[in-house]
């Protein structure tokens, strides 16, 4: 089972917990529905992705434990309360987390105790949950990370607490520039075994050596647009949930964005919310199933 | 002859909100002031402290108290000690794509249309007031409407701030040259 976890900024949200669908225009996670612009705020446009991609695969739909949110950190802390009390009893073979407040003690409690299950679900971070990690030391307890070049900067600069503080922060994406960081992060403990790092030329990495390298097709509106990187790690999570091997879930994921992309016809003015429905479309070209 | 190297306090928060807070408040008040990454027992991976000489730092915690900013800590720094600097300034760049100008601050990226100014993309960023506030700046007038730093609560949308800081700046700077 792939459970997504985070927080979306409607204060009034409850902490909920349930199997997730995504229909254009409407999210439900458990007995709640999310509508209209709330469909791909943040979390909710990774966990859209992702049903999207197990849909057009034919597996089972993801669960979501989500919270509301807007930055102050209180739904966080119930968030990861829930998962650290619960996680052993639902038994996810993948969990993702993705926008949540960095925080110390929750977080790492979290961690460790998904460590101690007899199967420890495979541990995939982005966006806050990704600062978080590598700010209380504990990139290497999860198996992919999914950054972008600027937060690759930061997880390969040991004294940076956030991409705020890098010290040599790189923009674009070169041949010698993220194989350079993505080794020298993994070598002082702060990237995990793989990463995909999201640009317009996508690089997956294992163990800190470029494994694949992604370029085609190649769409520039795509970076403007806010969420194209969450949909990345939503598709990847159902890729990897559905049983096929991690670096092939990691360069599909990558294709599939872009062959969505390709499909938008995407101006730097669309919406996360105009790209999702590209989504299904895309999984069936890009791996064929169903 | 170079000035002396002062004592320093670093004023740690529980919540960066304050932390974005305290700069201007302080400045306000007269303080010399710097903003910092607290020292690493006090990381969590959105942080922001600020620096003030060690001889103002009762006086700046009262400024902070009375215009209800909290504190969660005061710690004194060993002279010399190096805390490291907020580089944003270094990490701005913009990308033209015709209609659209895209800033790019560190991780964060606000994209708004030539000619109207409209901001029509908000990315980056891993904390949970970002797709806030992208939700509250879409289709507003760079300028004219809500500010990141007003509404933001995190280092990402301090971030995100100078960003718009600089896209601001260039519109300002197209729409003076239209005007002429």
């Amino acid at each position: 089972m792939l459970l997504l976890v985070g927080t979306i900024p409607i204060e009034t949200l409850p902490l909920t917990y349930g199997q997730v669908h995504y229909q254009p225009d409407k999210l439900t996670i458990g007995d709640y529905t999310l509508e209209g612009q709330y469909v791909t705020l943040g979390t909710a446009a990774m966990i859209s992705a992702a049903s999207a991609t197990c849909q057009a695969l034919g597996i089972a739909e993801p669960y979501a434990a989500v919270v509301g949110d807007t930055g102050m950190g209180e739904g966080t802390m119930k968030l990861l309360k829930f998962l650290t009390e619960e996680i052993a009893g639902l038994a996810p073979s993948v969990v993702t987390l993705h926008y949540i407040l960095p925080t110390r003690d929750p977080f790492i409690n979290f961690v460790n105790t998904a460590h101690k299950m007899e199967k420890r679900p495979f541990l995939i971070a982005d966006a806050g949950a990704l600062l978080n990690a590598k700010a209380v030391k504990l990139a290497q307890k999860f198996d992919l990370f999914t950054p972008d070049p600027g937060e690759l900067s930061f997880l390969a600069d040991p004294d940076a607490a956030h991409p705020a503080y890098v010290q040599h922060f790189i923009f674009d994406v070169d041949q010698t520039e993220v194989p350079r960081l993505s080794q020298e992060a993994f070598a002082h403990g702060d990237a995990p075994r793989y990463m995909i790092v999201k640009a317009p030329i996508d690089h997956v990495i294992v163990d800190g050596k470029v494994a694949a390298v992604i370029k085609e097709p190649n769409i520039p509106a795509l970076e403007p647009i806010g969420g194209t990187g969450d949909t990345i790690t939503g598709e990847v999570s159902a890729l990897i949930s559905s049983g096929m091997d991690v670096v092939e879930s990691c360069v599909a994921a990558c294709k599939i964005n872009r062959t969505a992309g390709e499909l938008a016809h995407p101006t730097p003015a669309t919406t996360i919310a105009q790209f999702i429905p590209y989504i299904s479309e895309a999984v069936k070209k890009v791996v064929g199933h169903k | 002859m170079p000035e002396e190297e002062k004592d320093k306090a670093l004023i740690v928060f529980d919540y960066i909100y304050h932390a974005m807070r305290a700069k201007p408040v302080l400045e306000e008040a007269g303080f010399k002031v710097r903003e910092v990454a607290p020292p690493v027992e006090y990381r969590t991976g959105c942080d922001l402290a600020v620096e003030v000489d060690a001889t103002d730092v009762d006086a700046a915690e009262n400024v902070l108290i009375e215009k209800g900013v909290m504190i969660l800590d005061i710690l004194f720094m060993p002279k010399g000690a190096k805390l490291i600097p907020v580089y944003l300034t270094k990490l701005i760049k913009t990308v033209d794509y015709g209609d659209y100008v895209m800033v790019r601050c560190g991780n964060m990226k606000i994209t708004y249309q030539k000619g109207s100014g409209t901001i029509v993309n908000i990315s980056g960023g891993g904390c949970p007031d970002i797709p806030f506030l992208g939700m509250k700046l879409y289709g507003t007038v760079i300028g004219k409407g809500p500010r990141p730093r007003a509404l933001g609560k995190t280092v990402c949308a301090y971030t995100l701030e100078h960003a718009y800081n600089k896209a601001l700046e260039i519109y300002s700077k197209e729409s003076t040259k239209k005007g002429k």
